[in-house]
């Protein structure tokens, strides 16, 4: 539908640069981000949103390489751990050697140091697409992993570096002590780097590097080299990146080789594919999503990276376009007029798909606790209930209410199907 | 009239043992529309992707206007005015109709690498890309994503990619591989109309396409051209008639 309407205000020719309907999304953004703070001004509130920020920009910028290139990449904590680790260097030469960098700027060298790394490696790395470039993706990733142990003088070793942001000039007043003001900085270099990426998208390299994802040989004949293609989108990626990593090092003032590292690499992926790597808005999805899940849930169970694999195995099985595709294929029922019809059977679902998921939940819980609580403690809390882990009853109520609600949900699914089949009909004649 | 539009010099390709292309010497001059017809695996695609720089001669040299462009990327030789389609339909899929076109223009309209240019703001790219559906007659089909057209569209939008760069040489691989009669027709009268004034440079198996639409066929029987000349004479030969035409009748049997 958008398409309709860009290419009718490019055919007029000089029509709206601001027109509506394209930067009211963006406004939102922005007053979302002004007023997050004013609902969650605790500090851990603060904690996560920094945290989701950051991470939005680093999948948004990944997203480039995986969604728009269709480059799979297995190193790309690289590029922004190596921005971060030049980003907390700085900040140490502001405070020791009087360096003159207001803070505010530091994830721009976060970025440049990201894009030096990515044109270095990518001028190698970019010569193939698919499987060579993944390999050699791993094999950079491991390699700048293993670097960051044994070169004690610029990582750290294992305790990794250190900073203190506070030290800088201080910026019209602020000298960045405060979380909230550490969220300002952030949220404004979240909406310039998002908006970036998606002007990005919209220019002549944006679209070739979709036409080489698509068909890299047909592309070569319309007068594009693959590789420089690629190139480019690699050093736009770890530009973005690294200033992710540069707001990482203003945020939590310490990188160590977890930054770098495989585990890392591996949770961007993941978190872009759960957000969905065809949309734009895909990997931010992902990013809260999964901020959300690792910082709240696993203050309540420990076993919180199962779930995320779990979430993560099912989307990609039963929702390949990710959670924004989840909510994509929704469009369609709403410019019908007809999603109202949906709302009975999603209503009627919700109650035992909520069981469901809390019933097979606790039958996780109770047997990680029965395997892995000190000897002799029987007893664990479970939604507010206190009950005996190595008892026969908890479970066999658990994983009943389980197959009670599945089987509720078996029933309630064809209703649901012929609600879904309605509600993206389109009467012939309209 | 210059150097040719297209000279292949002793032209070799071996696989392994396998020798594709035999020494094959052949000019194509500016304007002509040259049709290379040949058996099943005489080597037409091979001598095809040897022209457009997606494999490198064993031996020999292509010339393209005068310029050695036997060690060339395709994006380079493409850049240099030769434009090819393929004989697998060769689009972007996931791209609507426009945006097909559109990246068959980016590189020509001087936008090459860009990042600084938005494509939805550029009114001449618009417009250019708008004229090319016109001339192949998809402009009803703008908005549509490229997967979904129906084979002979997809096939014209594909001769509307090789066309939009601009380029003076176009060569097509069977353009009308796997249609319906009336199929053929639309898209040879489509390739003569977008093609006017191009060097054209085309593989066919659709003898009635070939006749109608060369100036010239060359015939390749196991890697090596056994006569090239004008449609009548080819016809006529009795070279052709025993290496080709009669394989061709064998087939049919």
């Amino acid at each position: 539908m958008s398409a309709v309407s860009d290419a009718e205000a490019a055919r007029r020719g000089k029509s709206g640069l601001f027109s509506l309907a394209k930067t009211a999304p963006w406004f939102i953004a922005a007053v979302l981000l002004i007023c997050l703070p004013l609902v969650f001004n605790s500090g851990a509130g603060f904690t996560v949103m920094n945290q989701m920020a950051i991470t939005i920009i680093f999948a948004l910028a990944y997203n480039m390489l995986l969604g728009q290139g269709g480059m799979l990449s297995f190193g790309h904590a690289v590029y922004m751990g190596l921005g971060g680790f030049f980003c907390v260097h700085l900040m140490n030469m502001v405070e020791y050697d009087g360096l003159m960098l207001p803070l505010p700027l530091l994830p721009l060298f976060g970025g440049l140091f990201g894009l030096l790394f990515a044109f270095i490696i990518g001028s190698f790395s970019t010569r193939r697409a698919g499987t060579v470039f993944a390999m050699i993706s791993l094999g950079v990733g491991e390699l700048i992993a293993s670097l960051s142990i044994i070169v004690v003088a610029f990582f750290g070793g294992e305790e990794g570096v250190s900073g203190d942001r506070t030290m800088g000039p201080e910026v019209a007043g602020f000298d960045f002590a405060q979380q909230s003001e550490v969220y300002y900085l952030t949220a404004a270099w979240l909406f310039i780097s998002a908006l970036a990426m998606f002007l990005y998208s919209r220019t002549p390299i944006g679209r070739i590097s979709n036409a080489v994802r698509d068909n890299e040989e047909r592309a070569e004949f319309l007068g594009y080299s693959q590789r420089y293609v690629r190139w480019i989108s690699f050093c736009a990626s770890g530009f973005f990146a690294g200033i992710a990593g540069g707001l990482f090092a203003i945020n939590f003032e310490i990188l160590t080789e977890e930054n770098l590292n495989l585990a890392t690499s591996g949770s961007i992926l993941l978190i872009t594919f759960l957000g969905g790597v065809g949309f734009f808005l895909g990997p931010v999805i992902g990013a809260i999503v999964f901020t959300l899940l690792q910082t709240v849930l696993s203050l309540y169970t420990e076993i919180w990276a199962l779930y995320v694999g779990l979430l993560f195995v099912l989307t990609v099985m039963f929702f390949p376009s990710g959670l924004a595709g989840v909510i994509a294929i929704h469009v369609r029922p709403w410019q019908l007029g007809k999603i109202g019809l949906l709302a009975a059977p999603y209503l009627k679902m919700i109650v035992p798909a909520a069981l469901f998921v809390f019933s097979c939940a606790a039958v996780l819980e109770i047997l990680f606790h029965a395997r892995h609580a000190a000897l002799g403690e029987e007893e664990m809390w479970l939604y507010g209930l206190t009950i005996n882990s190595q008892g026969v009853w908890p479970l066999t109520i658990a994983i009943a209410i389980a197959v009670v609600s599945l089987i509720i949900l078996k029933r309630l699914a064809p209703s649901l199907k012929e609600a879904w089949d309605e509600a993206n009909h389109q009467e012939t004649g309209s | 009239m210059s150097a040719a539009a297209i000279e292949l010099k002793d032209l070799n390709k071996s696989f392994g043992l396998a020798r594709i292309i035999r020494g094959v010497d052949l000019s194509i001059g500016r304007g002509e529309r040259h049709a290379i017809i040949g058996p099943n695996g005489a080597g037409k695609s091979t001598l095809f992707n040897l022209i457009t720089g997606k494999y490198r001669p064993s031996s020999g040299s292509v010339h393209l206007a005068g310029t050695d462009i036997s060690r060339l990327n395709p994006y380079q030789i493409n850049r240099m005015g030769l434009s090819r389609s393929f004989q697998i339909t060769n689009i972007f899929p996931k791209m609507t109709v426009f945006e097909n076109i559109r990246c068959g223009l980016l590189y020509s309209m001087g936008y090459k690498y860009s990042f600084w240019h938005l494509v939805d703001r550029q009114p001449k790219l618009t417009e250019r890309a708008d004229e090319i559906l016109e001339q192949i007659n998809l402009t009803d089909r703008r908005h549509l994503i490229a997967g979904v057209l129906t084979y002979a569209e997809q096939r014209a939008l594909e001769i509307g990619i090789t066309i939009a760069g601009g380029a003076d040489i176009v060569m097509l691989d069977e353009p009308t591989a796997g249609m319906s009669a009336s199929e053929t027709d639309y898209i040879v009268d489509l390739i003569r109309q977008v093609t006017e004034g191009k060097t054209l440079v085309i593989v066919e198996h659709d003898m009635g396409v070939v006749f109608n639409l060369a100036d010239r066929i060359s015939v390749l029987v196991y890697g090596e051209i056994i006569e090239s000349d004008a449609p009548e004479k080819v016809r006529a030969s009795e070279k052709v008639q025993e290496a080709y035409l009669g394989v061709a009748e064998e087939e049919a049997d």
